[in-house]
């Protein structure tokens, strides 16, 4: 479909071995002429009009310093491009070189393109240097432009003040992003046959580039943002359950620590105030157990003294009853013994004669007198004795042992024997001795003066008298006759003596029964006076005993009240000293106070669990309280330093986590809340990886999103190429197809992800956690390799793209390489469509504005193909130019190249045929 | 400009060319998924790469599965033997994975450990043993298919690489031929094919 606004014609004057050449350019063209002329010189000329960018200009083999000297070889070198366009009519955009260095300069006016204009008066080129006035001189207002701006007027970009928006905007896309790469598929259009596969998936990609957003996925960061929290959490997570006990005790202590400051902070003003009420009540209660303690010893006393009252009333009472026994003890008695006798008088009577026969006796004693019988016996014999020692003298007076030894011995020897041996040895009868004379003289010659030796004993004699005395005959008759006379008296007195005896002892006898009677006498009126108090004695010693009974019963009452007393003087004794004690130990606790820390001043301001004990203070309770608030004082202390201890313990075992809690209170807190919900957390650690991955496929997913997208747009281009056959092809497409290690990695993610969100794979993640799957983590490591390989996942990553062809009857074949796919002259075509497809695509539809396609080496295509050609290239708004040694018939116009004479090239609009079908012309 | 200079200052933009050409000259198969910085770095610069190595004398082809390799028409014995043995070697492996029923074309996923290989051996047993292979000679044929870049050892079993296409579309083509001949035996034919490796 060729439109009324578009290309018209391409003028070269001076330049690549033409000294004229027009070209038309509103319908297909054959341009002929032998090989190596200039048909390839002459339409790459319109690279300087339409990809302008240096960088991209292709001159195949040429290089661009060469290929400039050809174009521009002097200051009057012209390429000129007429056209139509919607907006301005005709325009002519030109280049023309500045002769200087072979470089070119841009202009452009309002058409149309006349080259009589270009032409001085001399008939020669007008030169650059003049151009702008030549051509004003035509009523043409050129002017010249950079490149860039060139560019970006031909493209539709930023216009040169005093234009008209698009005046020489020939190619409108659809966006201006797309400037490039329409410029270097229309540089390829120039000669497609170098359109390489890749070039091909490149172009598609920037086309459909404006479908999709420019994402590039760089997965592993992607992965690692996602999972960062998630791997952060499960440490926590672990760390937690890892010191599970350490949580507990922590919990325990702190729980303990609350409740301590509670009790502390509500005891604290009950305590000082109890304390300020203590020394009060101290001092009061010690007076009034002292008070107690003396009253109840006075009672005491008092009770004890009428005790020793008692007793002494009681001894009293036994002494009176003793004496009362006695008395009726002694009636009975004096009754038994004085049972036989009834009257008085018959006492009186025996005492009266027995005194009568007594008086007698005394009277008779009275007469007789001398030695008592004792004394007269001794004497008697005494006299007997005398009498026989003086009859013995008698009978040895003539001749004795005395007078023996006179005869014999000196007087002083014998003085020493008189001495010495008793008056019978002396006196001893002649036979009763044997002397021995010389013997006894020797022994008393070596005995010394006045000593009596006896063979072992030595006797003293000095001392002794001399025992034995010679008397005479008569003297000793005398004394002998002496000595009868006193027997005779003696024995006189004797017998008298002897009457006196029996006498005396009668006397005596009835003394006694004067006093046996007179007892008697006293005893009965004893009796008698007993037995008349009998009755009144009775009466007493019933009183007394009765008496005696209730003084015992009084003392066994009082024995108990003393105990009580002395009980109840204990207890007030023990109350004094448990008070004192309690005074002590409050007084020792106060002087001490365990709360005297800074802490304990601002203690409600931290976290405690209020007290519910009673919030008053009875004094006896104080010591205690005071003791245990003491010992919570201590506790509170060691519990803060234990504590303290406890979270560096878990800080290192790894719970971090809550190391910037406000303060270690609340992380404490934290803490235990965070070990009770272990549970929970694991499931919200599993959550949260589950979003995770959710997350990290959200960027997949809209890569797979891209990559449909893309694949969409790819179906609706090869509909536009697939309207018209190629060739003999009944297919011909380009199809994307997917990496598929990516795309399945990718796909898995999401599936994984979906499943994750709508809950349906619990088990499986319940089994193992999303992290640790396998297949899920080979995915994860081909993504981020291939990923990091490319820095950055994108559409472009995910598929390649295949020609896919088939002939009539044959399957599918499907090729990399466009090249290969069929014979030279098809894929000539196939890329020429593809080509036209791909400006077709990048062009604004709603603005029409025919362009020029190129195709050397045409004779390659039959007839058929080359009007197919044609047509599709018209349908995409371009007409076709072949270039071909002989004229295709297919095409509008057929344009010989003219040799001249002097080896220039010259093609003039008078060598133009147009070739028409003869029915058109006949008509 | 000579080609000499042009070659140099394409080869001074490719900093992998040395270390791609020893890989590909070793016959080695580069694989997308197992070299994807490698393969990145070929795909970008493919037409400088295909121009020195095809300067070079080397035939570098691309396939669009995702591998690479250096073809040759010429291989020498050695790689010949080794290349019959690898072939039998995926085609008892996929033998028995198809008995399994397990899909062919996912073959990249199978986890080709002892016990796979084992039971390999056990249902081929007859056929390794006419090559003189053993279990352990089917081991240590796993790892010459890692060093041509067939395979690679990973977490305790070897996993199959695209490069394997070559093997599976030759095996089609037998089948095929097959088809239209039934008197051909796919091993016959194999050398000729196989000596392109
Ligand atoms: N860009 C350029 N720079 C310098 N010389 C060039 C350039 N383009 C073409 N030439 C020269 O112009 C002459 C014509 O070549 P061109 O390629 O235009 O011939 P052709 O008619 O297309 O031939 P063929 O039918 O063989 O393609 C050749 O001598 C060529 O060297
Ligand atoms: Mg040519």
């Amino acid at each position: 479909m060729s439109s009324d606004y578009g290309f018209q014609q391409l003028v070269l004057l001076n330049s690549a071995g033409y000294e004229r050449a027009e070209l038309p350019l509103d319908e297909s063209v054959s341009l002929i002429a032998p090989n190596n002329t200039g048909k390839t010189s002459l339409i790459n000329a319109l690279q300087y009009l339409l990809i302008i960018d240096k960088r991209h200009l292709d001159f195949g083999a040429h290089d661009k310093d060469k290929a400039r000297r050809f174009y521009f070889p002097s200051n009057s070198s012209y390429i000129l491009l007429e056209v139509t366009l919607p907006e301005s009519g005709s325009v002519v955009l030109g280049c023309v070189g500045k002769g200087f260095s072979h470089d070119y300069a841009y202009f452009a006016y309002r058409g149309p393109l006349k080259i009589e204009e270009y032409r001085l008066d001399n008939g020669k080129l007008v030169t650059q240097p003049q151009l702008l006035e030549q051509l004003a001189q035509h009523g043409r207002t050129a002017n010249f432009y950079s490149s860039t701006e060139f560019a970006e007027m031909v493209y539709g970009g930023a216009r040169k003040q005093g234009q008209t928006s698009s005046e020489f905007t020939v190619f409108r896309l659809e966006n201006r992003k797309d400037a490039n790469a329409y410029r270097q598929v229309l540089t390829r259009t120039l000669r497609l046959d170098k359109l390489s596969s890749g070039e091909v998936k490149r172009h598609l990609l920037q086309i459909f580039s404006r479908q999709l957003p420019d994402s590039v996925v760089d997965f592993k960061q992607e992965w690692d943002k996602a999972f960062a929290e998630v791997n952060q959490d499960r440490e926590q997570y672990r760390s937690a359950r890892n010191q599970q006990t350490l949580i507990d005790e922590l919990e325990r202590q702190q729980e303990e620590r609350l409740a301590i400051r509670g009790r502390i902070i509500a005891r604290r003003p009950l305590i000082d105030d109890g304390l300020e009420r203590w020394q009060n009540h101290y001092q009061t209660e010690s007076k009034n157990l002292q008070h107690q303690h003396d009253k109840l010893q006075e009672q005491e006393a008092d009770l004890l003294e009428r005790d020793r009252e008692q007793t002494r009333r009681q001894s009293e009472l036994n002494q009176q009853l003793e004496a009362l026994n006695k008395d009726e003890h002694r009636r009975r008695e004096l009754e038994n013994r004085l049972a036989l006798i009834n009257e008085r008088s018959q006492l009186e009577q025996q005492l009266a004669s027995t005194i009568t026969e007594r008086n007698r006796h005394i009277a008779l004693l009275d007469n007789a007198c001398g030695q008592p019988a004792p004394a007269i016996e001794h004497q008697l014999r005494r006299e007997n004795q005398e009498l026989s020692n003086l009859r013995k003298e008698q009978e040895t007076l003539s001749d004795n042992l005395y007078l023996t030894l006179k005869q014999q011995i000196s007087a002083e020897q014998l003085s020493i024997l008189n001495r010495g041996l008793n008056r019978q040895l002396l006196t001893l009868p002649p036979g009763d001795y044997q002397l021995e004379s010389q013997q006894l003289l020797q022994w008393l010659q070596d005995m010394p003066e006045d000593w009596f030796e006896l063979p072992g004993l030595n006797l003293s004699v000095a001392n002794q008298a001399p025992q034995y005395e010679q008397r005479s005959e008569k003297e000793v008759a005398q004394l002998i006759e002496d000595c009868r006379g006193r027997l005779r008296q003696l024995q006189e007195q004797k017998a008298a003596t002897e009457q006196l005896d029996t006498q005396k002892k009668r006397t005596e006898e009835l003394e006694q029964e004067v006093k046996s009677l007179e007892k008697d006498l006293e005893q009965f009126d004893e009796l008698a006076q007993l037995q008349k108090s009998c009755p009144d004695r009775l009466k007493a010693m019933e009183a007394a005993k009765q008496e005696l009974a209730e003084i015992e019963h009084a003392q066994k009452q009082a024995g108990a009240l003393q105990q009580a007393f002395r009980e109840q003087i204990q207890e007030v004794a023990n109350q004094r000293q448990a008070l004192d004690a309690e005074h002590q130990e409050i007084d020792g606790i106060r002087q001490n106070r365990g709360d005297t820390d800074d802490q304990f001043n601002w203690l409600a301001d931290l976290p405690h669990t209020p007290w519910v004990g009673d919030p008053v203070l009875p004094l006896d309770q104080l010591a205690k309280t005071l003791r245990d608030y003491q010992r919570d004082c201590y506790q509170l202390k060691e519990l803060d330093r234990e504590l303290h201890h406890q979270r560096i313990t878990l800080h290192s075992g790894g719970l971090t986590k809550f190391q910037y809690a406000p303060s270690p209170e609340e992380e404490i807190r934290l803490m235990v809340e965070f070990r009770h919900h272990l549970v929970r957390e694991a499931e919200a650690l599993e959550k949260k990886a589950r979003s995770a991955v959710v997350t990290v496929t959200a960027s997949l997913r809209d890569l797979r999103g891209n990559l449909q997208s893309f694949e969409n747009a790819m179906h609706e281009f090869n509909r536009l190429i697939s309207r018209r056959k190629l060739s003999d092809l009944k297919v011909f497409r380009i199809q994307p197809v997917h990496e598929n290690h990516l795309v399945e990695a990718i796909d898995l993610l999401i599936q994984t992800a979906e499943k994750v969100e709508s809950g349906e794979s619990f088990e499986l993640f319940n089994q193992s956690s999303v992290l640790d799957d396998r297949q899920l983590d080979y995915a994860r490591q081909l993504l981020i390799d291939e990923g990091s390989a490319r820095h950055g996942l994108k559409v472009a990553d995910l598929f390649r793209l295949t020609f896919e062809l088939a002939k009539e009857n044959q399957d599918v074949e499907s090729f990399d390489d466009i090249d290969s796919a069929a014979s030279n002259g098809t894929v000539l075509m196939a890329k020429l469509v593809t080509g036209l497809a791909m400006l077709h695509l990048m062009q604004d539809k709603r603005r029409s504005v025919q362009a020029l396609c190129y195709l050397d080496e045409a004779l390659a295509l039959d007839a058929a193909n080359q009007r197919s050609l044609i047509k599709t290239a018209s349908e995409f708004g371009f007409a076709l130019m072949f270039a071909s040694p002989s004229p295709l018939i297919t095409a509008h116009y057929c344009v010989p190249i003219q040799q001249m004479s002097n080896g220039k090239n010259h093609i003039s609009r008078k060598h133009w045929q147009i070739l028409q079908p003869l029915e058109t012309v006949e008509a | 400009m000579s080609n000499t200079s042009q070659f140099q200052q394409i080869a001074s933009n490719l900093p992998n060319l040395a270390h791609l050409f020893r890989w590909f000259n070793r016959g080695r198969h580069l694989n997308r998924i197992s070299e994807p910085v490698l393969w990145e770095e070929l795909e970008r610069n493919l037409d400088d790469y295909v121009a020195i190595f095809t300067a070079l004398g080397f035939d570098l082809r691309l396939d669009g599965r995702g591998f690479a390799w250096f073809h040759q028409d010429d291989g020498s014995s050695n790689t010949n033997k080794a290349t019959r043995q690898l072939a039998l070697l995926f085609m008892v492996i996929f033998d028995t994975q198809a008995d399994a029923g397990i899909p062919l074309m996912k073959f990249e996923h199978w986890r080709i450990d002892q016990t796979l290989l084992t039971t390999v051996f056990e249902q081929h047993q007859d056929l390794l043993e006419a090559e003189e292979l053993d279990l352990s000679g089917l081991v240590s044929l796993m790892r010459t298919a890692e060093n041509f870049g067939f395979a690679r050892y990973d977490g305790g079993a070897w996993q199959l690489l695209p490069a394997v296409c070559r093997y599976l579309d030759h095996y089609e083509e037998l089948a095929s031929q097959v088809d239209q001949d039934e008197d051909v035996s796919w091993a016959g034919d194999q050398d000729d094919e196989d000596n392109s490796l």
